[in-house]
């Protein structure tokens, strides 16, 4: 029971990350209908500037501020220098540029600053709080979950809430129709992309500390994982990416635990195919069929 | 694929022919001239030998062992500066696989077929290396120190080109748990190993000392899950005091930086694949780094005493023909690998050809600069069948004076024998 417990709370810590950048795989599907597999290379750039930031001034606040500012610069910057050029008669092209982008990327950043692993510091204790003998979250893990639950409030408020979530809905849907209703939607393009890219930085940012430390492969496996939840969740959904990140993460740990850290991949991977059989379109999928 | 067989098999078949035809001249009449048999050993001309490897220099395994091919790049930089070995200066082709199995057949076919290397030196990695082994030892290749401490790379019988340099993980396995035992006989012994050979192999060490079953708990972890909170977890549970760990560098720092979050103390018994502290205090930091890895053990078979000659030469290598790069384990162990590699060359005579070179270290003449004389011979390619123990304290990795060495199936303690620095680390120099 002990260790049920415990291997719960871990994987929970771990699955609040995985949602949050699921979401950002999410925002982007539902901008731009773009799986966006630029989205880990392009989050660790961003995490490589908070790095500097606190590196620089000290404050892991000013550099969590600078990441999800990062974030939001990168995201821009590849929506209007790149993403825009692709060829909009096939869903490959955009995901091909996506890959070459992870490419230029990982290797710009080796060659800036090499291929080592660099720690990275939060202001938290990471000890867990024991209850009743068994150790559950650290303050760290309260403090990453409070954040994911925060931004995904957030998102949620401004996409239901506010006009400006009203034009980046509309013209995500209804592209030509927004636009003759004075919607600029290529604008409303380029902010979801922003709004994405901050989301996974601060994904990324949450995550790194948590592992080995920052390198430019830091997000590889994170992509992997949080791509299968957007899918799982269904790509469409932002509640979706939230209980699918969790579900996946207690998934990986309850495997890890009680089968064996081997098998914990090919769980997820079962877990995909049997979600992809059963609902296509993932578990919260507002459609029957996915469009790609 | 086919075509480059092909083309190979007609070269063989035209070079058969030829020296068929060079036999027969020789046989009935004078003396032939101007065919000197040292052209006929691919990548070895009157002043150059080029000799090739396979290195993860970008991907994820880069972070810890693109620093490798660096070191010995700039010890080979130092001895053709200082002249070379019998008149050649070594070039040294480093070619990237990204620790990826299938780009590693091809870099090496580029490097046999393309380059015409005269042997492939320290090629790194297990899965990586295991992918051209067949093919080197069909093409007879020398297949000098693989750069992993599979025991793969120690059967004469099938793979004649092919030699270790690690001492293997069976050995490491067998020493870390017999200075376990030595040091604290009552101690609940565990491990935590990664899930493929490298961990089976320390495992199968480890139970040569401790018996069957002898390990109370024995966790694996995925290099693609950079998690370990379920495992430490389990051991802390477990009540495990000597942790073995059968880990990369990464994962080591991983694993005792989890256990000190969740509070859980034992004593770490690291491989030495993953025990180099100045790799390990880049992960954890310089400040956790000396607080966390006191009393961390380790084993080794090279050089690497802070205060020992060979540390002082590497170093001054290291800060002329390497930008002075970060001084670590790494450096120690690429540059080794360069002199046993100048040593055996400098051995295999004034003209080399890829049989002699292979003679010259089945001879079991070689000395390397290994706290332990190399095991090479006939009938062995391993390099070292024991280690050193190492400690830290204070911050400073050394040896504590305990070494062990596997003799069949039984762990013996035996003295170290450091091979004293000579010709300022130039084989063959007087």
């Amino acid at each position: 029971m002990d260790r049920l417990l415990f291997l719960l709370a871990t994987g929970l810590a771990r699955g609040a990350i995985f949602a949050l950048f699921a979401l950002s795989l999410v925002l982007i599907w539902r901008a731009a209908r773009i799986v966006n597999f630029a989205q880990g290379a392009m989050a660790v750039v961003a995490v490589y500037v908070a790095f500097a930031v606190t590196g620089l001034t000290g404050s892991y606040w000013a550099g969590f501020a600078s990441a999800i500012v990062a974030g939001a610069a990168i995201g821009f910057a590849v929506e209007r220098g790149v993403m825009r050029f692709a060829p909009h008669d096939s869903p490959l092209s955009g995901v091909i540029i996506a890959i070459g982008l992870v490419m230029v990327l990982q290797s710009a950043l080796g060659i800036l600053f090499g291929a080592t692993v660099r720690p990275m510091e939060v202001p938290f204790d990471e000890r867990p709080i024991v209850i009743a003998g068994v150790p559950v979250l650290s303050p760290y893990d309260l403090f990453v979950l409070v954040v994911a639950v925060a931004v995904m409030a957030a998102l949620g408020v401004l996409f239901t809430r506010t006009s400006l979530g009203l034009q980046l809905r509309a013209s995500a849907f209804a592209p030509e129709v927004s636009r003759l209703l004075g919607v600029r939607v290529s604008r409303m393009l380029t902010i979801g992309w922003m709004l994405s890219a901050a989301v996974a930085a601060l994904a990324a940012l949450l995550l790194v500390p948590t592992e080995l430390g920052l390198s430019p492969h830091s997000t590889d496996v994170l992509f992997v994982y949080a791509f299968t939840v957007a899918v799982v969740g269904g790509l469409d959904s932002p509640p979706g990416a939230l209980l699918g990140g969790l579900v996946v993460g207690v998934l990986m740990s309850l495997v890890t635990g009680y089968l064996g850290a081997t098998v914990a991949p090919i769980a997820v991977l079962v877990l995909l195919v049997v979600v992809l059989l059963v609902r296509p379109g993932g578990i919260f999928s507002a459609r029957q069929v996915r469009q790609a | 694929m086919s075509q480059h067989t092909a083309t190979h098999r007609r070269t063989v078949a035209a070079t058969a022919a030829a020296a068929a035809a060079l036999l027969a001249f020789t046989a009935c009449s004078t003396p032939s001239t101007g065919t000197d048999p040292a052209e006929a050993a691919p990548g070895v001309t009157d002043d150059t030998v080029t000799i090739g490897t396979h290195q993860p220099l970008t991907g994820p395994a880069a972070a810890g062992y693109s620093s490798i091919s660096a070191a010995t790049q700039a010890y080979f930089d130092y001895v053709n500066e200082n002249g070379g070995i019998n008149g050649r200066a070594i070039e040294y082709l480093v070619k990237d696989d990204g620790y990826n199995p299938a780009t590693t057949q091809t870099v090496v076919r580029e490097l046999v077929q393309e380059d015409e290397v005269f042997a492939i030196l320290n090629g790194l990695g297990t899965p990586t290396h295991t992918s051209v082994l067949d093919y080197l030892n069909q093409n007879e290749v020398p297949d000098l120190f693989v750069a992993s401490g599979s025991t793969s790379w120690n059967q004469p019988d099938k793979y004649p080109f092919t030699f270790a340099f690690n001492a293997d993980y069976v050995v490491e396995g067998a020493a870390l748990a017999q200075y376990a035992v030595d040091e604290s006989p009552d101690a609940v012994v565990c491990l935590l190993g990664q899930d493929d050979d490298f961990g089976d192999e320390v495992v199968e060490g480890a139970e040569l000392v401790l018996g069957e079953g002898g390990l109370a708990e024995v966790q694996r972890y995925s290099v693609s899950n950079q998690d370990v909170t379920a495992q430490i977890g389990a051991m802390q549970a477990a009540g495990c005091e000597v942790n073995l760990l059968a880990t990369v560098n990464g994962f080591t720092a991983l694993a005792v930086g989890t256990a000190a979050k969740l509070g859980y103390f034992p004593k770490w018994f690291s491989s030495s694949s993953g025990g180099d502290y100045p790799t390990l205090v880049g992960f954890l930091g310089e400040d956790l780094a000396p607080k966390l890895l006191q009393g961390f053990t380790s084993t080794n078979y090279l050089p690497f005493s802070p205060d020992g000659e060979w540390t002082a030469l590497f170093r001054q290598i290291n800060d002329e023909y390497n930008d002075g790069a970060p001084f670590d384990g790494n450096t120690v162990y690429g540059m080794s690998v360069g002199y046993l590699f100048a040593e055996a060359l400098a051995a295999a005579g004034d003209d080399p050809t890829r049989q002699g070179l292979v003679d010259a270290i089945s001879s079991g003449d070689l000395v390397g600069n290994g706290i332990l004389p190399l095991s090479f011979g006939s009938d062995s390619h391993a390099a070292y069948l024991g280690v050193g123990i190492t400690t830290v304290d204070q911050g400073v990795q050394d040896f504590v004076g305990t070494t062990y060495a596997l003799e069949g199936d039984e762990v013996a303690t035996v003295e170290a024998e450091p091979v004293p620095l000579e010709g300022e680390g130039i084989p063959g120099a007087e």
